[in-house]
């Protein structure tokens, strides 16, 4: 990507982190460095760090002394904006602001901000624009009351201004909740097709950087953007794979990230939904990493997906297995196989591994029970329908040996020529599905 | 497979004149994605006056697993436990303990949570207490 495109380019910025007390150092270490990671993503230049182990501070988050400490930190180094890793209150963003004279955002709004600038698609706009709206609905009457804070008359003085700015942020959400809708109701339609069509769908799932778009593209032999940074797949993408007779659809998509917030979650459904409703979800770790890591990036994956997929079988790829000598890979399974269902060692970048990745997908792809064009060879006597007349009868398909009931008529001649017809299978199953098909008749 | 007893705790908030928690435990067999068995389930029903402690949580899980027959890791959700981190309850415990993580296991407590929920109910409609009061 290019940098000069980034809006946050070259932004000094000081991080912040309040660690609980009690808590594990280590763990604590390693989410300071998912914030200078994401810090990065945004194209920030982190110039200062402040952490502070204590309990929250209503009026500060951080302590008022530790937070006079940064004040004096962002005038020293002049930046134009401090980001917390914890999140903020309104009342504790302009209490920070107030103090440190500079922009203060939280963990949250970063993330908004890296998606709003990898956002392309209308879809993902609107996704970004209700995350935005979902984040602030609940700070709008403290942000009004804060910004009006000077001019107000009395008590509850300004209450029509706060109302209005909160039933303009309901009814931008409401249209654009209606206009995903609409997408997902589209997104549903075609996953019916495709399965239809006899199409698995598969979906990568995984902590965000962990490899996803590196193996979908040596899945599908594509050449899709994939870099080092967190977040550099926000819009889905759909190829078809090759699984040795069977096809299927694999989805590349958005990464997780610890503590994602149901608002983001709900703003991103219609994106999310390409995992939750696959048939197989291929849940890729990075496996080089440090065993704490990859097991608090496997349990936050698990944290996301385990309500909303129903049975679904979950293949773990434990990417970048090239990085590591077979005996360590081997401690590494044992540390983590609590947190790894069905799992298979592969570099994306080499390809090893990638033959029984797909042997393993085929193990597990759903049996081929929905209706599917019938080929020619099950053309049998009775199903035949006479010319010019509309028939019913019974057949059965040669790989799903379910049975259909055959309504046939003819179709135009114009289109589909002599000897072909035109008609609809549908399932006896109560409420099945009917399936357009055209078949040739001997005559 | 690994053994592990999923455990949950409903009606930790104040009723008319106390805490009326009932402590369910299931014994199972579970996979990284999945509940393999389920081989026995225990309930234990606790009436407190005052809001129950980390201590007192403990002692209830603790009396509830020992009717268990079977072996296995203590797992709970971490908000049970007042969001400690893992190494506090974890030295309460005399039974080796841990927090929910992988699917298999949130599947496990969500079993134990219907329970528990299910029995409280039950309980409060039979003793006559209406939630609430």
């Amino acid at each position: 990507m290019n940098p000069e495109k980034q809006p946050g380019n070259g932004t000094k910025v000081i991080l912040v982190k309040r660690d609980a007390p009690r808590s594990e150092g280590g763990r604590n270490a390693n989410l300071f460095e998912e914030l200078r990671e994401l810090a990065k993503a945004a194209g920030y230049r982190s110039v200062g760090e402040v952490t502070q182990t204590r309990f929250p501070d209503r009026k500060y988050q951080l302590g008022r002394g530790k937070v006079e400490e940064l004040a004096e930190l962002v005038e020293i180094t002049g930046v134009e904006k401090v980001i917390f890793y914890n999140k903020l209150s309104t009342t504790q963003i302009y209490n920070i602001s107030e103090l440190c004279r500079c922009r203060v955002i939280d963990k949250f709004q970063l993330i908004l901000e890296i998606f709003a600038k990898r956002a392309t698609t209308h879809r993902s706009k609107l996704q970004v624009e209700l995350a935005k709206l979902k984040y602030e609905l609940p700070r709008a009457r403290a942000v009004v009351s804060i910004l009006k804070k000077e001019e107000k008359p009395g008590f509850m003085g300004l209450g029509g201004y706060e109302d209005s700015y909160e039933q303009d942020l309901k009814k931008r959400i409401t249209r654009i909740e209606s206009e995903l809708e609409t997408a997902e109701k589209d997104d549903e339609s075609l996953r019916v097709y495709r399965r239809r069509q006899g199409l698995s769908l598969i979906s990568l799932a995984g902590y965000t950087n962990a490899g996803k778009s590196t193996l979908f593209n040596t899945l599908v032999d594509e050449e899709s953007e994939a870099m080092n940074m967190l977040f550099t797949t926000l819009v889905p993408m759909t190829r078809a794979l090759d699984l040795g007779g069977r096809k299927a659809l694999l989805t590349d998509t958005v990464g997780f990230i610890e503590e994602l917030p149901h608002w983001m979650v709900d703003a991103f459904k219609s994106t999310l939904d390409g995992i939750f409703l696959s048939d197989i979800i291929l849940l890729v770790a990075d496996v080089s990493e440090k065993p704490e890591i990859v097991h608090q990036k496997l349990a936050t994956c698990h944290d996301t997906l385990w309500d909303r997929i129903n049975g679904v079988p979950v293949i773990t790829v434990l990417n970048k297995a090239d990085r590591l000598d077979p005996e360590e890979l081997e401690t590494r399974l044992e540390q983590i196989k609590y947190l790894a269902p069905n799992p298979i060692l592969v570099s994306a970048k080499n390809g090893t591994g990638i033959p029984e990745l797909k042997a393993e997908i085929f193990r597990h792809l759903p049996p081929p029970g929905r209706p599917v064009p019938l080929p020619s060879p099950i053309r049998p006597k009775g199903c035949l329908p006479s010319p010019g007349s509309m028939r019913k009868a019974s057949c059965t398909t040669w790989n799903t040996g379910k049975k259909f009931l055959w309504i046939m008529k003819q179709g135009p001649r114009s289109s589909a020529g002599p000897g072909i017809w035109s008609g609809t299978l549908r399932n006896e199953m109560p409420g099945g599905s009917r399936l357009r098909v055209s078949v040739s008749v001997e005559m | 497979m690994w053994d592990i007893i999923a455990v949950d705790i409903s009606g930790r908030h104040r009723i008319k004149d106390g805490y009326y928690m009932v402590c369910a435990a299931a014994a199972l067999k579970i996979s990284a994605s999945h509940i393999e068995k389920i081989k026995q389930v225990k309930i234990q029903p606790r009436w407190l006056q005052e809001a129950p402690r980390l201590v007192d949580i403990v002692q209830l899980i603790e009396d509830t697993v020992a009717q268990i027959e079977f072996k296995g890791t203590i797992v709970t959700e971490k908000g049970d436990m007042y969001n400690e981190p893992q190494w506090v309850p974890d030295s309460m415990f005399t039974l080796a303990f841990k927090y929910q993580e992988s699917i298999g296991e949130r599947r496990a407590i969500e079993l134990a949570h219907h329970i528990s929920l299910s029995t409280r109910n039950l309980l409060l409609t039979e003793l006559n207490i209406e939630a609430g009061q």
